[in-house]
């Protein structure tokens, strides 16, 4: 699958939510825990050698599993594969779950979730829609029953 | 550079909805012509496929970051992706009619995460406007000015969120609740800001504000102090005006709503 690369190395450089050398192990078998820089913009977790500019790889965050391994690791698994885990090896308790929680909130679809419920508890306050002053209300992604959608291609795999 | 390709293309073809959906011309790489591909929007992730039914995308183009113009092209309706970095790729599509170009246009543009955010925290800010001024119980009297919520959330938002979220450890958790609420500061002015390996507090604006600490409220999620149109920051008079100005007005559509 084709992807813009360049932009997205480019994108690992922008100021980002959390960044910090952690150990990082891959999810396939025989893998070890290497030392990366390790580092959070929007919905991409970066990760570089210690001293080198380009990121060595990307982990889109959309689809995964965050768990708390043990009380300094955590790990990133992806839905689609559940089974293959990224581990992540912090200096203490409290970086973990910070990581733990950066990433959970690091997602596209963890912030539509919120925006409708916000939406939603605004207008059952107010009586207002409060994304009508920016032009948005009928964007099909802010839309409470868009979780209800069922594109064809669902079908096509079974 | 690695991506998770197969995760990210799964994301693509599971049932998480999609932004918009449809059919595009896009300009080849090295073939300069225009090939119809299908179309998925999801989040800022824009993906194509050979045809409407396929299994895998072929490509994807990130969006962050981008900025969408029309362009002068032979092609009709057409448009271009573009991004601020060097040797970027402009990527050139042109719709099937006018309304279709701008429909898409306009879905670009407000594809990125960052807008998303922008979007989320300042109806997260309101919701704690109505609550508070229904809280209030129908005083008459301004807030405050020592009624300064949001700095002492701020303050209490790391810990909050962080103690709140360790029972909330799968991201696929439905009805999001108050607790969960991203406490990130980030907004377009903390961004150049921000310490690598830092804080996740948002310190930065307040930094500016009196010395004397407002009393604590009662604790809320961790919100950010940030809005995304709030005046300049420094200013903490013109800001608790600013501030003061909106909760009148919410308090009043409120009320008249009881």
């Amino acid at each position: 699958m084709r992807f813009n690369e360049k932009e997205l190395v480019c994108l690992s450089r922008q100021p980002s939510e959390m960044a910090a050398e952690l150990g990082m192990r891959g999810p396939k078998k025989g893998d070890v825990v290497k030392r990366r820089l390790v580092k959070l913009v929007v919905n991409f977790l970066f990760y570089f050698r210690t001293d080198e500019e380009e990121p060595v790889g990307a982990l889109l965050l959309e689809q995964c599993r965050v768990e708390r391994e043990d009380t300094q690791t955590f790990s990133i698994a992806f839905l689609d594969d559940a089974e293959r885990k990224y581990l992540f090896e912090c200096d203490s308790e409290e970086q973990c779950k910070e990581w733990i929680d950066s990433i959970i909130k690091a997602s596209y679809e963890f912030m539509r979730r919120n925006l409708i419920f916000y939406r939603t508890e605004i207008h059952r306050l107010t009586g207002k829609d409060p994304l009508e002053q920016y032009g948005i209300s009928d964007e099909t992604r802010f839309q409470v029953n868009s979780g209800s959608q069922l594109m064809a291609r669902d079908t096509s795999s079974l | 550079m690695k991506l998770n390709e197969r995760s990210v293309a799964h994301y693509a073809t599971c049932d998480s909805p999609p932004d918009k959906t449809g059919f595009l011309f896009k300009k080849g790489e090295r073939n300069t012509a225009y090939h119809r591909r299908w179309f998925v929007l999801k989040g800022n992730m824009l993906f194509y496929f050979e045809e409407r039914d396929g299994r895998e995308p072929i490509g994807v183009i990130v969006l962050e970051g981008c900025t969408v113009e029309l362009c002068e092209s032979a092609e009709e309706f057409a448009f271009a992706v573009k991004f601020d970095c060097a040797k970027a790729r402009v990527y050139k599509l042109a719709a099937d009619s006018q309304a279709a170009m701008e429909s898409w246009v306009k879905a670009l543009s407000r594809a990125s995460f960052d807008y998303m955010r922008l979007v989320v925290k300042e109806l997260e800010r309101q919701l704690e406007e109505i609550q508070d001024a229904a809280g209030a119980g129908g005083q008459q009297a301004r807030p405050k000015p020592q009624r300064r919520h949001q700095v002492a959330r701020s303050r209490s938002g790391a810990s909050s969120s962080s103690s709140s979220s360790s029972s909330s450890l799968s991201s696929s958790s439905s009805a999001p609740s108050m607790t969960a609420v991203c406490s990130a500061p980030r907004s377009l002015q903390d961004e150049a800001q921000l310490v690598s390996g830092g804080s996740r507090e948002n310190g930065v604006a307040w930094s500016k504000a009196p010395a004397r600490a407002p009393p604590v409220p009662p604790r809320r999620f961790g919100a950010s102090l940030e809005s995304p149109v709030s005046p300049d920051t420094g200013c903490f008079s013109k800001l608790h005006d600013w501030y003061g100005r909106e909760v009148e007005e919410l308090r009043a559509q409120w009320l008249q709503s009881q």
